[in-house]
């Protein structure tokens, strides 16, 4: 069973001949394996080719435009780190870091918390496919729908209010409001991720065998200590990649901080920026000029912690591989 | 490490039969607190959507002052006015275009690849695959400017066509990622009775292997539709003129602050974008779920 980390995905998806394989040396390459060479280049090349020209090129383009000063058009000059050490004096990069943060551990955390906690009742409940096919669904909606609707759930007037003031609640908070607006919209992230990371955890606890549960069973377990010995360990790779899954895509939430717009026309107020839209901004700022390095520089950033996070969280969640 | 030590230090919590009742206990109160948890979470979800349909058929007025109630008359005039006014048509007509086109494209450049990656045997195919997968940790915010500016000298900003090429580079790492998962699973002796029977392998691939990863494909296809579907970043940095259901929807929403609020109309216009969804959810819903589990599982 190959481990599914990407890399070692890959590498064992490439069972290459073992280099003392004295069958090797002695046979030529045979006739099937010629003709497979010939034609490796012809099925990789269109997909190398166009995956370098949308995302390898660009990405060095940027990190090297990160470097200069440029407005798209004119003349690209070359600053250093300017835009780095710029962007760090930056209190709106500050917070949009600050924000980052939330949104992948605080968010994460919580995604993963209710995942498990469903995982560990929906495995054997009553109506799990229901249940299942319906909470996965949010998942699918894009992501500007879902936060327009967040929304209008939480105006003032809005829905959730309504409910609060019928079971007799006088003054609901104001959700929207500068102090609230970013929790109310981490909520909504995690109802939106939810669905997908249950649907992941559950299909990798179906797979593991009935009898360990026995074991466990006989033993006594508790419903908790079922999840911590048996489920738990058993899929604990596909939480680890998962974990990767959550770093990439959290890092670059954008659309659903985009509705939640200030009435300074098309940019959200400074203090819900992340990343992804502190680099949109410096590219497309409402008013004023264009400042594409320092939208590079943040792409740049972007990049190191998407690395960095993958790394991380591979290396702290590194267990044993478990057979069976 | 085997299953055995992992369960050791169950086992050797022999529990006393007391301790036992008082863990039932705790079992229960897991349970008590969690299914309805999950039962309300879904009913949450169904009730939105319910009310979301419900609400495109109100008054603004009713949508905000009566939002239990049922509509007094279905204002199908709110569709009409999503689709014109809103722009919507325009952003339904070319986002169809593109999820079709771009999930197309995307499998015609990915599955030869990973088919041979995974198959082939050759010695840069663990690192190249390595390098396509590692595609998926590029944030947008890394690549957009560039292209962007590639895009502008060569004409194809505000153009469909160059979203198109855009969706379909930045799909390729994941959908060789699910695809060569799904190669892999295929018996080796299918392609060597067809190379003994005389076939190219580029036959062998178009006749006898991609065929056999139908289901694979399908929900890639689907996967990718939906990503695409509802792409908001590029969408907004590439087009002026033309148009997409996201860009749509929130240029809507942004004259809203000026025109006045037209809920009712812009929730038309979010289940002209949700029906699709989940007519293609319904028919292919559990396609998606075990496509996504197969991708990410072992």
């Amino acid at each position: 069973m190959p481990e599914s980390a990407l890399a070692d995905r890959a590498e064992t998806a490439t069972a290459a001949p073992q280099r003392g394989d004295a069958s090797l040396v002695k046979n030529p390459e045979s006739a099937f394996d010629a003709s497979r060479r010939r034609s490796y280049r012809v099925f990789v090349f269109p997909a190398v080719i166009v995956f370098v020209l949308i995302l390898v090129l660009p990405t060095l383009f940027t990190i090297a435009s990160s470097f200069t000063s440029w407005s798209g058009s004119g003349a690209m000059t070359f600053v250093g780190f300017d835009n780095y050490a710029r962007m760090f004096r930056d209190p709106k990069f500050l917070v949009a870091v600050g924000n980052t943060f939330w949104i992948v551990v605080g968010v994460g955390v919580l995604v993963y918390a209710i995942s498990f906690g469903l995982t560990l009742v929906l495995q054997n409940a009553l109506g799990r496919k229901a249940i299942r096919s319906i909470i996965f669904f949010p998942t699918l909606i894009p992501g500007i729908v879902i936060s327009i609707l967040w929304g209008f759930l939480f105006n003032p007037d809005g829905l959730i209010n309504g409910f609060l003031r019928i079971i007799g609640v006088v003054d609901p908070p104001p959700w929207l409001g500068s102090s609230l607006i970013f929790p109310t919209i981490l909520l909504g992230m995690t109802w939106l991720s939810v669905g997908m990371y249950t649907i992941i955890l559950l299909s990798a606890a179906d797979r593991i065998p009935p009898e360990y549960y026995e074991v466990a069973d006989l033993a006594g377990a508790s419903a908790l200590q079922r999840f911590r010995y048996v489920t738990l360990p058993l899929m604990w790779d596909v939480v680890s990649v998962t974990a990767v899954l959550w770093c990439i895509t959290s890092l670059k939430t954008f659309e659903f901080l985009l509705t939640f717009s200030s009435t300074s026309g098309t940019l959200p107020d400074t203090g819900i920026w992340n990343l992804a839209v502190y680099s949109y901004a410096a590219a497309f700022p409402a008013g004023g000029v264009a400042n594409f390095g320092a939208s590079a520089a943040c792409g740049v950033i972007m990049l190191l912690l998407a690395l960095v996070l993958t790394i991380l969280v591979r290396r702290i969640m590194r267990g044993d591989d478990i057979e069976y | 490490m085997s299953i055995e030590t992992t369960l050791l230090p169950l086992a050797e919590q022999r529990p006393e039969p007391v301790g036992r009742r008082r863990r039932r206990g705790r079992r229960t109160g897991i349970r008590v607190v969690l299914i309805p948890f999950a039962w309300s979470l879904a009913i949450f979800d169904v009730a939105v959507l319910l009310w979301v349909f419900l609400g495109s058929f109100k008054t603004t007025r009713e949508l905000l002052f009566d939002p239990w109630g049922l509509p007094a008359s279905p204002q199908v005039q709110n569709y009409v006015d999503a689709w014109n006014s809103a722009n919507l048509g325009a952003g339904i007509f070319n986002s169809v275009v593109l999820v079709l086109g771009c999930s197309l494209a995307t499998i015609l450049l990915s599955a030869p690849a990973a088919y041979a990656l995974s198959r082939f045997r050759r010695p840069s195919a663990g690192m190249l695959t390595v390098v396509l997968v590692l595609g998926l940790g590029v944030p947008a915010q890394a690549v957009f400017i560039p292209l962007y500016v590639a895009f502008d000298r060569i004409g194809l900003t505000d153009s469909v066509f160059g979203l198109f090429v855009i969706y379909t580079g930045l799909a390729i790492p994941f959908t060789v990622f699910l695809l060569t998962g799904f190669f892999r699973s295929l018996p080796k002796e299918l392609e060597e009775a067809a190379a003994l029977d005389g076939l190219k392998p580029g036959r062998t691939f178009w006749t006898i292997m991609l065929p056999l990863t139908r289901s694979g494909l399908v929900t890639v296809f689907i996967l990718n539709a939906i990503s695409f579907w509802g792409e908001t970043f590029f969408a907004i940095v590439f087009l002026r003129q033309e148009t997409t259901i996201s860009v749509s929807l929130l240029q809507f929403v942004k004259t809203m602050q000026y025109t006045g609020a037209r809920w009712d109309v812009l929730f038309a216009g979010i289940v002209l974008v949700l029906l699709p969804l989940l007519v293609v959810y319904i028919w292919a819903g559990s396609k998606i779920v075990e496509g996504i589990a197969a991708g990410y599982g072992k």
